[in-house]
């Protein structure tokens, strides 16, 4: 999966410090618009002209099955979000967490998740700051909208999301991978949150029959039944004992990962017990997956409210056990699966006698039609409404004015995802890294001020070449080794990549490489490193060369140290990056080293380079 | 009714996840691939005996140099002379001719062609050239004619053809040379060695398809000919895959049997049979003599026209990688041989293992039934410098 890794350290502090400033950014920026809102309606309030609305029919209480799915997964979507807020998430998230676990899914799998990698490593920072509020504001969104179409809303937001969570952060849960469990989290936490969110953007219709439970434990309890056969299935290694054994590497892999250390204490020893007796503790897990699977599906609240509390005990000792809570390691996104799996099932038997409870609140809120006093204002009410008309100051500020205390918390939890989601859509679109990556490589770059020396060289074509030649349009300027194996191509990549940034303003900019080897430097091989890095159709490349005495001067005159290495290693330079100005000027050194080189950092040079020939243009 | 429609939907899950959980696995029924032969080789020229090997690191290929030692015409020590200015960590490939040696560098990471290098004076000085292809993985890859003129083998199977300016053009091609008569009798499937014959004809061998065939190709006015030796009828039924050649000698690697011939005048002589797959493998002055590497400390020689056929060694030092003939002025040892004693065949002087551990190369020399320590040269490897 090469667009997978940004090749970056994870605790980069760069892209660390980066990160931090881009959540404080855009943090700030939503609770200004919060700040703004609550200003606007506090002022509205004050200076209406209308009467408040005359309370209404009190408000229909919300089902309990519903509001503990939308409170449940509200706080899950909010600790999702604080822990996309780790430091080491912006850079760490493809290669640590999203790699390792698409790592043994299909090719078509890893593809497409490859894919939503490659936007996350090429905008570490955009990504990483819009998961934090786009999940914070859903789970937001859904604790303050208790019902209605904007509750419902909330709802087809946690699948949208979840979706795509599930996709490309989980490849699709590891549903298509060898090693599918339920213990270890299959079929993926967020798959759950997808399901907790179709269901609370159903109609509220839907909660009060107690049909809607029986159908959502029945679903469960055949999901349960699927797993214990997977988990019983033969040759899939579970009932085999030592350390070998699939249940006893599944759980030494959660405590290989980074967690505190009685958390690996405890999941160490659920390791070496399972390892002594994995036939044994398979055959436990099959027998408790079945028999929740079996009471699921009778049907009888009776026996329901034993799976429930067995299904709980169950799920919690997994959480601990196995899944070794799933989030406090440093790059944990999530809780895993076992307590939004307690939630589901939990809200399924709450679902199942809805009846008696809610009838008359249902009875009441359908002869209200709406939510309360405060319900009037078209988004905290329980229907859209649309009242069109010519827009007058006076009627928004009474409408204004009219909205509740939750319409406004709805609106500020909208305004907190779409903060996320814009710079998200912006990035995805872009299809060149952000360089901040760059700049994370290779530090800051240098700010200089004097004459580049002057040469006389031959380029490609055999034309002679002086700097007095190239005045009057901005050079970027490096030292390449033609028969180098590992920088130099990727550095000439770069330029030509910035060449193609620079777009209309490329005519204006020269790229050019001076060699830097002391044994091959002739023209032919100048025009072999050429073919090799793609560079024989860009029309502003120029690779200059000359005597070796020529070379050495040059060299020496740039700063560029270039040296014969014994034992049939390359020839050493350092890689640097020159800005020259219109009139000759040196204006800027940065360093060119292409550090792990992937397609984000590089993609990232380009954009670098190409943005300091920019500036440079600018500033003749 | 609705007992039955909860079943079905259960047996459909079960089903679906079942098809989730096993995975079929398909079986190729396609050629099995020849091994692929060893860069490790030595080599006689007027200028002295050479030998390149990989050494360094064994965690990463970035830390595996290739090197070339040379032990110049008239003396018994040899020296690190690897060709500077490029990382070869892709490995060296190696030509002589009468006045000087040819290297060519396989290309690593990412570079995308061979840049070559060539020396007339054991090594002392070198002088740069390019083929802008890359060469192939095989030790006969490059080979020198008479005149100056230069054969290589690039990565897709092109036969490239040097001039003696440095200018190269395309000789033939897998596809062209399959495509023709003798390419279709044996179904040729790679191109593993180029080479010229006394009469400066241009030769390419590679490995067959078609079994008991021996793909040796030879260039006559630019028609293909086949021009291999004829195998004994034991080995019809097995692929011939041509590991070496050179202007009068082939080395053939035929199912678990390793076949040397030798080309007097027109006639390929009978093949000489060692039971083993080669490690590593070369000629002697003049090709005369040859010997192979075989793995567990085998090791094996052979003399054009000797009545012996195969001579194996004592079992070679550990970290043997190529084993050098006598060559050219080589100073034999007055007491190589002990008295009865069986000597390997070759020309004067005594034959040496050359040992690699990381950058400790260790040149043993055999005496009589034992391989005796000699010269140490420890090799200033650059680990990390092509990573």
């Amino acid at each position: 999966m090469p667009g997978m890794n940004s090749g970056l350290d994870p605790s980069d502090p760069t892209i660390v410090a980066a990160f931090r400033s881009a959540l404080l950014h855009q943090g700030g920026i939503a609770l200004a618009i919060v700040v703004f809102l609550l200003l606007l309606w506090a002022t509205a309030r004050t200076w209406r002209t209308a009467a408040p609305a005359a309370p209404g029919a009190p408000a229909a209480r919300e089902v309990p099955a519903r509001r503990l799915l939308r409170i449940g997964f509200g706080l899950i979507w909010i600790l999702d979000g604080l822990l996309q807020a780790q430091p080491k998430m912006a850079a760490g998230l493809p290669s640590l967490v999203i790699a390792p676990t698409a790592a043994s899914s299909p090719a078509w799998v890893q593809h497409l998740v490859n894919w939503g990698g490659t936007i996350w490593s090429y905008h570490p920072i955009q990504a990483g700051a819009a998961s934090v509020w786009i999940q914070i504001g859903i789970g937001a969104w859904l604790l303050v909208a208790v019902r209605g179409p904007w509750s419902r809303l909330a709802g087809a937001a946690s699948v949208s999301w979840g979706l795509i969570v599930w996709v490309f952060g989980e490849a699709f849960g590891g549903i298509f991978t060898q090693g599918l469990s339920f213990l270890s989290g299959a079929p993926g936490a967020v798959l759950i949150y997808v399901v907790a969110g179709a269901l609370i953007a159903m109609p509220e219709t839907a909660w009060r029959s107690p049909r809607l439970g029986r159908l959502l434990l029945g679903g469960i309890g055949l999901f349960f039944i699927g797993m214990a056969v997977l988990q019983a299935w033969p040759g899939r290694g579970f009932w085999q004992g030592g350390k070998n054994g699939s249940l006893a590497g599944m759980i030494g892999q959660m405590a290989s990962t980074a967690q505190p250390h009685y958390l690996h204490l405890i999941v160490s020893g659920a390791e070496s017990f399972s390892a002594a007796h994995g036939w044994g503790v398979n055959l436990l897990a099959v027998i408790v997956l079945a028999a929740l699977g079996v009471l699921f599906l009778s049907g009888r609240r009776s026996l329901i409210r034993y799976a429930v509390w067995f299904g709980v005990f169950f799920c919690l000792a997994d959480w601990l056990l196995v899944q070794d809570l799933g989030f406090l390691g440093g790059v944990g996104t999530d809780p895993n699966s076992m307590i939004p799996m307690i939630l589901l099932f939990g809200a399924g038997y709450l679902a199942l006698a809805p009846e008696k409870a809610e009838a008359g609140a249902a009875g009441a809120e359908d002869a209200a039609g709406t939510e309360g006093a405060a319900g009037t204002d078209g988004i905290s009410g329980s229907r859209w409404r649309w009242a069109p008309g010519p827009p007058r100051l006076g009627a928004l500020r009474d409408r204004l004015a009219s909205a509740s205390a939750q319409s406004l918390a709805i609106t500020s939890a909208i305004v907190v995802l779409l903060i996320g989601a814009a710079p998200m859509a912006a990035a995805a679109a872009n299809r060149t890294a952000d360089p901040i990556i760059a700049e994370a490589i290779s530090g800051d770059s240098a700010l200089i001020d004097s004459p580049a020396p002057d040469f006389t060289l031959t380029d490609q074509n055999s034309h002679a070449v002086t700097m007095a030649s190239l005045h009057g349009k901005v050079i970027l300027l490096t030292f390449l080794d033609p028969v180098c194996t590992t920088d130099c191509p990727i550095i000439g990549a770069e330029f030509k990549e910035a060449g193609v940034l620079l777009g209309s303003a490329d005519p204006d900019v020269e790229l050019v490489a001076i060699a830097a080897n002391p044994v091959y430097y002739s023209i032919a091989d100048d025009r072999a490193f050429d073919t090799e890095a793609g560079l024989t159709t860009v029309p502003n490349w120029r690779y200059l060369t000359g005597s070796l005495p020529q070379l050495e001067k040059l060299w020496n005159q740039y700063g560029v140290d270039v040296e014969n290495l014994p034992a049939g290693a390359m020839a050493a330079h350092n890689d640097i990056a020159i800005v020259i100005s219109k009139d000759g000027q040196i204006i800027q050194e940065l360093s060119a080293d292409p550090g792990p080189a992937t397609t984000s950092t590089q993609s990232s040079y380009s954009v670098l380079l190409a943005d300091d020939a920019r500036q440079a243009l600018a500033g003749s | 009714m609705k007992r039955q429609l909860w079943f079905a939907a259960a047996a459909i899950s079960l089903a679906g996840l079942t098809a989730c959980a096993s995975a079929a696995a398909k079986v190729g029924t396609a050629l099995v691939p020849l091994p692929t032969t060893p860069l490790a080789t030595s080599l006689v020229t007027a200028q002295g005996g050479w030998a390149t090997m990989v050494m360094g690191g064994s965690a990463a290929s970035e830390d595996n140099f290739w090197q070339l030692f040379v032990r110049p015409a008239g003396t018994s020590t040899w020296s690190l002379v690897t060709p500077p200015g490029v990382a070869d960590n892709g490995g060296l490939v190696t030509a002589g001719s009468a006045t000087s040696l040819l290297v060519g560098f396989r290309p690593s990471q990412d570079l995308a062609f061979s840049p070559l290098a060539s020396s007339g004076d054991a090594g002392k000085k070198w002088a740069t050239g390019l083929l802008n292809a890359s060469l192939a993985s095989v030790p006969d890859a490059l080979s020198i004619g008479a005149g100056g003129q230069e054969l290589a083998v690039t990565s897709n199977g092109t036969v490239d053809l040097g001039s003696a300016s440095g200018s190269w053009s395309t000789l033939t091609t897998l596809k062209a040379l399959a495509a023709s008569a003798p390419g279709r009798e044996c179904g040729l499937q790679d191109v593993t060695a180029v080479s010229f014959w006394s009469d400066g004809s241009y030769v390419v061998a590679g490995s067959c398809a078609r079994p008991g065939v021996a793909g040796v190709f030879r260039d006559t006015d630019g028609t293909w000919e086949a021009a291999g030796p004829e195998l004994p009828a034991a080995y019809a039924g097995r692929r011939v895959q041509v590991l070496r050649l050179s202007g009068t000698a082939a080395l053939l690697q035929a199912g678990p049997d390793l076949l040397a011939t030798w080309l007097n005048g027109t006639q390929w002589s009978q093949p000489q049979v060692l039971a083993g797959t080669a490690q590593a493998s070369g000629f002697g002055p003049g090709d005369a003599t040859a010997w192979v590497l075989l793995g567990g400390g085998r090791a094996a020689t052979i003399i054009n026209g000797s009545s012996q056929g195969w001579t194996e060694l004592p079992r070679v030092p550990a970290g043997t990688a190529v084993l050098a003939a006598p060559g050219p002025g080589s100073v034999a040892r007055a007491h190589a041989l002990p008295a009865g004693g069986n000597r390997p065949p070759g020309p004067p002087g005594s034959w040496e293992a050359l040992a690699a551990s990381g950058s400790r190369l260790t040149v043993w020399t055999l005496e009589g039934a034992s391989w005796i320590h000699g010269e140490v040269i420890n090799v200033p490897i650059q680990y990390g410098s092509s990573s």
